[in-house]
């Protein structure tokens, strides 16, 4: 908690026979950071894969063309597949299922392009069924010259013009006009010209097919029904062949990526003709199983020493450690930058804050529900990895939604608790500890905006108290005085100075300037200021706004939750009071305006929750991100990457 | 007054409109920079997003006077 995992440097040294027990014994503790051998020198040369590599990636490679093909997805398995067993099958049975997808799937392809053909066909033919003559009418003439397409005009009296040897013939297709013209050859420059003119002439193309259109439009039409057919036979065969294979070739997958993991791990280590050496990092608390683990495996031909020299803080591994709900905000911590091993990791923070904010800005018992419903169902569908850490995320947020939507007394925006000029569903509000529910939002803008303004200066001081100890830390305490101390006292000092001030002005009565407390807090803001100056330049004057507009930002706590209290109230009186409960008669407008007041209440709530769920969400993080991380989280670490496989479908 | 409550409901809403439209035409160019850097490199997410931000407290500080006007004079 609050710092990341402790590490230990370790250097792994053994003869070369030993080289694959010790990557195999490595890969399977899981536990050892490789840091990368990158520097060749005369005795050591960066290693070569083991000799299976080829051999792997090459099934790994057609293995995965087939899962592609069949479009294999990663899913739960329902059963493990045993590791022992996989290797004596899978060259064969990977051979075997290529060729029986290959098959099909070339089929396939075969069928699309002649199905793509007669489609092709198909419309080609389909302007002639409008006009009564067999396609092989169309050509084969030495001196008729034939045209055939859509016009819209009439062009009779035009060829008859130019000749009065003509053949015409007009139909419809599909709206438009479709003609054939049929003239001698002498008169082709002509009649060319006319259609040149004519601009509502499309020419068709007659296809190279003989017999009735109509005709042949049937059989055309069969003809695709049966190859479209053929495909969906030949597409539930390939479904038949994921169905059964899938589980293997996910399995397989598996077992080949740790394979090749395993056999291109040499590429990260330095070797020598008859040596290797590896460099790594280890969590602490796991040296003893590392020690014990290659002790057994090496039969005395591995050394591993623990190594305590001064290292750069940027090249050890980072394990981020935090307990169980809190762990899923390692993900928040990891997206803006991974924490360096000596500074704080703000997960446990954002444990406290983050729901927090959202709770408040989102603070209704009716959207927390729905919030905290989808929550579990994230949980229930997603059991491990980044989407069950959000779904916690988002559970701990909805149920503290929940419970400020109490306070604020909020179903669905409409009242829960009598609230001024309207009545609650449960009538008067209790009061509880001294609190008198509800706390209306609308009605109590201006004691929200101070308490949301609180709120922002403990977040901020608490992240500039966290980046004195960073400072401290990293170097010593006069730097952390100059570079953060001073904003700390910018900042309280500050805060004394206006909360004096500004009542003062808003009752007209000037600068209180016999105040203590007013004094007090200008000369700490002073005094703040000659340290930063001293600490970080000039320069860095421009930069105390920021304080201030850092602690306004959270006045969008406040103006976030008005928003969408203010959507859910406009869709609540919208509907009520026009459409389901005009003039406080119940379906006073009759059964129909009712479910239109019904409908207009669900879509309203509907985008109200959607954006009830990202703008919370969003502008939280972004608190977190912006006012509260740049007052002491630099990251830059690297993250913690242990040579090894977590198994998902195979089992020893 | 009825006509004052009207001019202070437009200063509000005058102080949020031109606040929010100058912080978006900030945001816009920012925020197009960092989606490309962070195309080139995803570390960048975390910067770009503050880079991206900083324009905002302009329009939180149109929102902030919005709010003293109609919760402070307008009451």
């Amino acid at each position: 908690m609050l710092k990341p995992t402790v590490m230990t440097k370790v250097v792994i040294a053994g003869t070369k026979d030993a080289l694959e027990p010790t990557i195999s014994v490595l890969h399977k503790l899981n536990v050892l950071h490789i840091t990368d051998y990158i520097e060749e020198s005369a005795d050591f040369k960066i290693g070569r894969p083991l000799k299976s590599a080829s051999k792997h990636s090459e099934h790994l490679l057609s293995l995965r063309t087939i899962a592609n093909q069949l479009r294999v997805a990663e899913k739960d398995p329902t059963s493990k597949q045993s590791a022992q067993q996989l290797p004596s099958q899978i060259d064969e049975k990977i051979v075997n299922i290529h060729k029986e997808v290959s098959v099909r799937t070339d089929e396939l392809r075969n069928l699309e392009f002649k199905i793509k053909e007669k489609k092709d066909l198909l419309s080609a033919v389909k302007p002639f069924t409008g006009l009564p003559l067999s396609l092989e009418l169309y050509h084969g003439y030495e001196t008729v010259k034939v045209y055939t397409g859509f016009i819209a005009n009439d062009i009779e009296n035009k060829v008859s013009g130019i000749t009065g040897n003509y053949e015409l013939f007009t139909g419809e297709h599909d709206k438009r006009k479709v003609f054939a013209l049929f003239v001698p050859k002498v008169f082709e420059e002509q009649v060319q010209k006319l259609f040149q003119e004519e601009h509502s002439y499309v020419e068709l193309k007659v296809p190279d097919l003989k017999g009735n259109p109509a005709v042949l439009l049937d059989e055309l039409t069969k003809d695709v029904y049966a190859l479209k057919e053929k495909e969906t036979n030949i597409q539930s065969e390939l479904d038949g062949l994921k169905k059964e294979y899938s589980e293997f070739i996910l399995a397989a997958d598996e077992y080949l990526s740790m394979e090749t993991q395993k056999a291109e791990a040499p590429l990260r280590f330095a070797t020598s003709p008859n040596a290797f050496i590896i460099d790594g990092w280890v969590p602490t608390k796991k040296f003893a199983e590392l020690e014990s683990g290659l002790a057994k495996s090496s039969k005395g031909l591995v050394q591993l020493i623990k190594l305590e020299e001064e290292v750069k803080e940027e090249e050890i591994p980072i394990e981020l450690d935090n307990l169980g709900p809190a762990k899923p905000f390692e993900l928040l911590v990891e997206t803006f930058a991974i924490p360096k091993y000596k500074e704080i990791d703000p997960a446990l923070f954002l444990f406290f804050t983050y729901p927090l904010f959202y709770a408040i800005m989102l603070g209704d018992i009716g959207y927390g529900i729905i919030v905290t419903g989808m929550a579990m169902v994230i949980r229930n569908k997603f059991k491990t990895g980044a989407l069950n850490g959000l779904g916690m995320i988002l559970l701990l947020s909805g149920v503290l939604s929940i419970l400020l939507g109490v306070i604020y007394g909020e179903f669905f925006g409409f009242p829960v608790f009598n609230v001024e000029h309207e009545t609650g569903i449960l009538g008067a509000g209790p009061a509880i500890g001294g609190l008198q529910l509800p706390v209306h939002r609308l009605g109590s803008v201006q004691q929200m905006l101070v308490v949301t303004l609180i709120i922002g200066i403990l977040h901020i001081l608490t992240g500039l108290i966290i980046g004195f100890r960073n400072k401290a830390v990293e170097h010593d305490i006069k730097h952390a005085i100059y570079a953060k101390g001073s904003w700390i006292m910018i900042l309280l000092g500050g805060v004394a100075a206006i909360a004096k001030l500004m009542p003062s002005m808003m009752s007209r009565n000037g600068v209180p300037s016999g105040d203590p407390i007013f004094m007090a807090g200008i000369i700490v803001t002073l005094a703040g200021i000659v340290l930063l100056i001293k600490g970080e330049g000039f320069i860095s004057i421009l930069e105390i706004p920021t304080i201030l507009s850092n602690v306004l930002s959270y006045s969008r706590i406040l103006a976030i939750g008005l928003s969408s209290a203010g959507i859910a109230l406009a869709v609540n009186t919208l509907s009520m009071n026009l459409f389901i409960k005009p003039d406080h008669v119940w379906l006073g407008g009759g059964v129909v305006l009712a479910l239109i007041g019904v409908v207009i209440l669900f879509i309203g709530h509907l985008i109200n929750l959607l954006l009830g769920i990202l703008g919370p969400g969003l502008h939280s993080l972004r608190l977190q991100y912006v006012e509260f991380f740049t007052k002491f989280y630099e990251g830059g670490g690297m993250k913690y990457a242990p040579f090894g496989y977590n198994r998902k479908y195979t089992e020893e | 007054m009825v006509v004052d409550a009207g001019f202070i409901a437009i200063g509000a809403g005058i102080a949020v409109g031109l606040a929010g439209i100058g912080a978006g035409m900030g945001e816009q160019a920012i925020g197009a920079a960092a989606v490309g850097a962070m195309a080139e490199d995803e570390k960048f997410f975390g910067k770009g997003l503050l880079m991206t931000v900083i324009p905002e407290s302009i329009a939180i500080f149109g929102l902030v006077v919005a709010l003293i006007l109609l919760f402070v004079f307008g009451a």
